[in-house]
C-alpha cells in the first residue's frame, strides 16, 4: 500500500513537472542590412580573348540581394571587378568593363527610382536605400585581353564587392 | 514560388547593431562597444573586422578577433575597444567577407557591412 502511494505520488510530481516546464524563446528585432549572394556569377568564354558574364555568351551574371529593415539608413555600394583575384599568368593587359543594375525590388512604388537615382563613379554604383524591403542587383562584367591575345587555360576568379554602409 | 526558391538558396551576411554606441570601458581612456554577426554564407568562413574614419582610413582598435572564423549559420558577439583619442574620428565599424581561392571560372561576391557609430 505504501509503495503504491509513493508511486502515485511520484507520477503526480513527474507529470506536474512536465506541465510546469517553460522553454523560453528570446528574440530581439534590430534594424539591419543583410547582404545575400543569390547567384554567384560565371564567366563565359565566347572567343579566345574575352571572358563575359553575358548569358548569350555562356556566362551567368552575379545577383546580390540587399534586405533592409530601416528606411533611409543605408547605402548599397556595388563595385564590378576591375581585376582578377586569381588567374593563370597573363600574356598582356586585361581591360575590364562592368555595370550594376537593379534587377528586382520588393516594393515597386517606393523603390522604383533606385536605378535612376544611383550615383556611378568608375566601376562603382551607389544606391540610396530609401525604403525597407529587398532589392536585387545584377552586375555584368567583361574582361578583354589586350592585343586580341588568347586567355591561357586555367581558372579565373574576379570579385564583385557588395557593401552596405550605414548613413 | 520562384521568389521562394531564390530566397531559399541565398547566402547572407549580417552585422548588428546598425548604430553602435561607444561607451567607457573598464580601462581608463578606452571606449568599447559590442557587435554581433551572423553568417549565412555557406561559401564564407572568415570575416575581417575593421574600424574606419569618415574617409575609410583605418583606425587602430583592439578586439578578440580581427579576422574571425565564423562557421555557416554561426553567431558571434565580440567587443571592440578604441582609444579615447580616436573616439571622435571613429565613424564606421565594418565586417568584410574573406574569400578563398576557388578552382572554377567565376565571379565571386565579397560582402562588406559597415555600421556607423552614434
Amino acid at each position: 500500500m505504501f509503495k503504491k502511494t509513493m508511486l502515485i505520488a511520484a507520477m503526480g510530481v513527474a507529470s506536474f513537472g512536465a506541465y510546469a516546464e517553460n522553454v523560453p524563446i528570446n528574440g530581439e528585432v534590430q534594424s539591419r542590412c543583410v547582404i545575400s549572394t543569390d547567384t554567384p556569377g560565371v564567366y563565359g568564354n565566347p572567343n579566345a580573348y574575352t571572358l563575359t558574364t553575358a548569358a548569350a555568351d555562356g556566362g551567368v551574371q552575379p545577383i546580390v540581394r540587399f534586405d533592409v529593415t530601416l528606411a533611409d539608413a543605408y547605402y548599397a555600394v556595388i563595385t564590378a571587378p576591375d581585376s582578377f583575384s586569381s588567374s593563370p599568368s597573363l600574356p598582356d593587359v586585361v581591360t575590364f568593363t562592368g555595370d550594376t543594375e537593379v534587377s528586382a525590388v520588393s516594393d515597386a512604388a517606393n523603390m522604383g527610382s533606385y536605378e535612376t537615382n544611383k550615383v556611378e563613379y568608375g566601376m562603382t554604383d551607389k544606391y540610396d536605400l530609401t525604403a525597407t524591403g529587398s532589392t536585387w542587383f545584377t552586375t555584368s562584367s567583361v574582361a578583354t585581353m589586350g592585343g586580341s591575345k588568347a586567355f591561357p587555360g586555367g581558372s579565373y576568379t574576379a570579385l564583385v564587392v557588395a557593401e552596405c554602409i550605414a548613413q | 514560388m520562384t521568389l521562394l526558391l531564390v530566397v531559399g538558396t541565398a547566402h547572407a551576411h549580417e552585422m548588428t547593431p546598425t548604430y553602435p554606441e561607444l561607451k567607457p570601458s573598464f580601462v581608463s581612456g578606452v571606449y568599447q562597444t559590442t557587435m554581433e554577426m551572423f553568417n549565412k554564407r555557406q561559401d564564407v568562413e572568415w570575416y575581417e573586422i575593421g574600424v574606419f574614419d569618415k574617409d575609410f582610413n583605418a583606425i587602430p582598435f583592439v578586439s578578440s578577433f580581427k579576422i574571425l572564423n565564423l562557421k555557416y549559420l554561426g553567431h558571434v558577439r565580440f567587443d571592440l575597444y578604441i582609444r579615447a583619442e580616436d573616439k571622435d574620428r571613429a565613424t564606421y565599424v565594418c565586417s568584410k567577407s574573406k574569400l578563398r581561392k576557388e578552382d572554377s571560372t567565376k565571379t565571386a561576391v565579397s560582402s562588406r557591412i559597415c555600421s556607423k557609430f552614434k
